[in-house]
């Protein structure tokens, strides 16, 4: 029943830069080789694309199409879900946040139904997000709660050669120091080893970050960095992964740009996403990984101030796209995967009768 | 204190004789020749064999050495230096030569004053250092309450209002007064020093998207954003609390003349990611004008001739140019 991988690509905030985005990415013969199943609005797809300045020729289906043998090529099925006349361009709205919530959801049930080997998504905004669902916090919970995973998945940024992955992400930052353990260092470096070892590092080399400044000068400025990241890095060592540090956080990733390393571990989410962004706020791709398929966006958001214009840069959306299609090659050549498209269609039906969720 | 005039030879201290200080403080007046006049005190002795050297009795018998000749002013110290290794018995004479730059500041003899790394670990060992870094000394020397640290690059300043303390430690040490007293004495700062009128400060998040709405920490609205409200009222140019992830790209960037942020690597990370060898430390809220090269001792390579000179010239340059715009 299904002869290639698949990406699932779920269309995002219709107020942002979202749909203009997944326009240019179905117009673009690199972006868009004919393996993407597209989730969103049809009536919000055609405005992305004038938005774009594009004529897109894309076959529309009903959620039928997921039944039985899926048509070849890249196709949308239209949710008929997100009304361009409700949804103002520029603006955080109920009916763009639920339309994305919407489109994100069946994307992810497509890849869990083995339909698609990897979900791919246009930006979405939180806030927006919360209007339709107001107990969603992050991309990681709605996930799991989607696809009613036992697992947690982990947010990687790719920027380029350098990979970022982080220990704490969403807490105070009272709360990191406090939320560090060896245990909890340690993990993180095993699953990003593995899901590094998942796109096709051999022994991923990883730089550490320290928590303190300068590592916390020999104890001078805080302990954390010799009582609790030393002893993670000493164990991941003894598992014979490539891991150097607690290194001074400043210059970690000069050093991971230099090729010192693949990827930087960094304990708290600014320590990370400060230098990622600065380096590549127009190229850096979010991968979220964990959930049995991997799931990447651009690292930037939905633009406002811009959205509609026609301008938004699609560096960061066809990186985004181009890792996810890599990754999905890799997860099917693992062909460990059940793919049943038994019972999907119902099930996005479903999100789109449920009543607000609160 | 007489005004400073920018024609004023600059002072640059030795430093931590065993680190790179000497070998780069040469290179820099190879590279600078008398285009920008400064002088070394130290010990002679403590430069690489062979320096082409005058000693001067001094500040401004500075002007009157050959451009190709380091001019110093000597300090005697208690034998040679052997690089990567610093003696305890050095470190009482470390001390003693930023502390003979800062009366030469404060007498008004020099136009300001640059210093080299010092190695906290060896003053305190030697001498009982007790102070975290250059920067509290300074005040202490000059007898002033509270001073900011600045780095600079050509492109970003920054500003950490917490500096050199555990992370753990920072949420309580960042107080309204501290962050008031910081976002003021850089905004005169960069009107005094940097010819800035209206200077536009940007003030990052403590936490993760700025706290999100208070859903990732409550500091942006208990503390900071009333704060900057208020100083807004009181007419400065401040935008914040802003996301710090997203305020160090280029569009962002030129959208302020500061970033004011709330711990050490919060400022430190995009500045030594923009621009890893020309950062310049800076101390604002000093009587005088004081900058610094942003790297270490680098007692790993001491000795050898390869050290990098460019962000201590970046710190002579810098130096000269507050210098120039505190002097109209």
């Amino acid at each position: 029943m299904i002869q290639n991988p698949r990406m699932a690509m779920a269309i995002g905030d219709g107020g942002g830069i979202g749909p203009e985005l997944a326009a240019r990415v179905l117009a673009d013969e690199t972006a868009n080789p004919g393996d993407l199943i597209v989730f969103g609005d049809a009536r919000l797809l055609e405005r992305g694309a004038a938005q774009a300045g594009l004529d897109l020729s894309l076959p529309v289906l009903g959620l039928d199409a997921l039944s039985g043998t899926l048509p070849d090529g890249s196709f949308l099925v239209d949710l008929a879900n997100a009304d361009p006349a409700e949804i103002a361009v520029g603006e955080a709205s109920l009916a763009g946040g639920r339309g994305a919530l919407q489109n994100f959801a069946a994307a992810l049930l497509t890849a869990k139904a083995g339909l698609a080997d990897a979900v791919f998504f246009t930006p979405f905004n939180k806030y927006a997000m919360r209007l339709a669902h107001p107990s969603y916090v992050d991309e990681i919970g709605f996930i799991k709660s989607t696809i009613n995973s036992t697992r947690s998945g982990r947010e990687f940024n790719v920027l380029d050669e350098v990979w970022n992955a982080r220990v704490t992400s969403h807490i105070p930052l009272r709360e990191v120091a406090d939320a560090l353990s060896v245990d909890r260092i340690f993990d993180s470096l095993k699953l990003t080893v593995e899901v590094m070892e998942g796109a096709g590092y051999t022994r991923p080399r990883i730089g550490v970050a320290a928590l303190n400044p300068h590592a916390g000068d020999g104890r001078n400025f805080g302990t954390e960095d010799d009582d609790i990241i030393h002893p993670a890095v000493l164990r991941a060592q003894a598992e014979q992964f490539a891991v150097e540090g607690p290194i001074p956080s400043d210059t970690v990733f000069v050093r991971a740009l230099k090729g010192e390393y693949d990827a930087v571990m960094t304990m708290y989410h600014d320590q990370g996403q400060i230098a990622m962004k600065l380096l590549g706020f127009d190229r850096g791709v979010t991968l979220i990984a964990g959930y049995g398929f991997p799931i990447v966006t651009p690292a930037h958001g939905t633009a406002y101030d811009i959205a509609g214009q026609g301008k938004a840069d699609t560096g960061a959306t066809f990186n985004a796209a181009a890792l996810g299609r890599k990754l999905a090659a890799m997860e099917r050549a693992r062909g460990d995967r059940i793919r049943s498209a038994e019972g999907l269609a119902d099930q996005i039906g479903a999100l789109l009768t449920a009543p607000q969720a609160a | 204190m007489p005004a400073l005039a920018p024609d004023l030879p600059i002072a640059l201290t030795c430093g931590e004789p065993a680190g790179i200080g000497p070998e780069i403080a040469l290179a820099a007046r190879m590279r600078l020749g008398a285009d920008l006049p400064f002088f070394w005190i130290g010990d002679p002795r403590h430069l690489p064999q062979g320096a082409a050297v005058t000693e001067i009795a001094s500040p401004a018998a500075a002007r009157d050495v050959a451009p190709d000749r380091l001019p110093v002013l000597p300090h005697g110290f208690d034998g040679p230096a052997s690089p990567g290794q610093p003696r305890p018995d050095h470190a009482a004479d470390v001390i003693a030569v930023i502390a003979r730059a800062v009366a030469l500041a404060m007498a008004g003899e020099v136009a300001a004053i640059c210093t080299a790394p010092i190695s906290k670990k060896a003053l305190k060992d030697g001498a009982g250092f007790a102070f975290p870094g250059h920067t509290e000394f300074l005040a202490d020397l000059a007898g002033v309450g509270r001073v900011v640290m600045m780095l600079a690059c050509d492109a970003l300043r920054v500003v950490p209002v917490t500096i050199h303390i555990p992370l753990a430690d920072v949420p309580a040490t960042l107080t309204p007064d501290l962050l008031e007293e910081t976002l003021r004495i850089t905004h005169a700062g960069l009107q005094r020093d940097f010819g800035l009128t209206a200077p536009r400060l940007a003030v990052a998040g403590l936490n993760p998207h700025a706290g999100e709405g208070g859903t990732m920490g409550g500091q942006e609205i208990a503390m900071i954003a009333p704060l900057l409200d208020r100083l807004r009222a009181g007419g400065m140019a401040i935008a914040g609390p802003l996301p710090a992830d997203t305020m160090f790209h280029p569009a962002a960037r030129a959208r302020y003349d500061a970033a004011v942020c709330m711990y050490h690597d919060q400022a430190l990370i995009p500045i030594k990611t923009l621009d890893f060898a020309g950062g310049v430390n800076l101390t604002l809220g000093l009587p005088f004008i004081r900058t610094s090269p942003d790297h270490g001792t680098a007692f790993d390579i001491a000795g050898q001739g390869i050290a990098d000179p460019s962000s201590l010239i970046a710190a002579l340059r810098m130096a000269r140019d507050m210098a120039r715009s505190r002097a109209q």
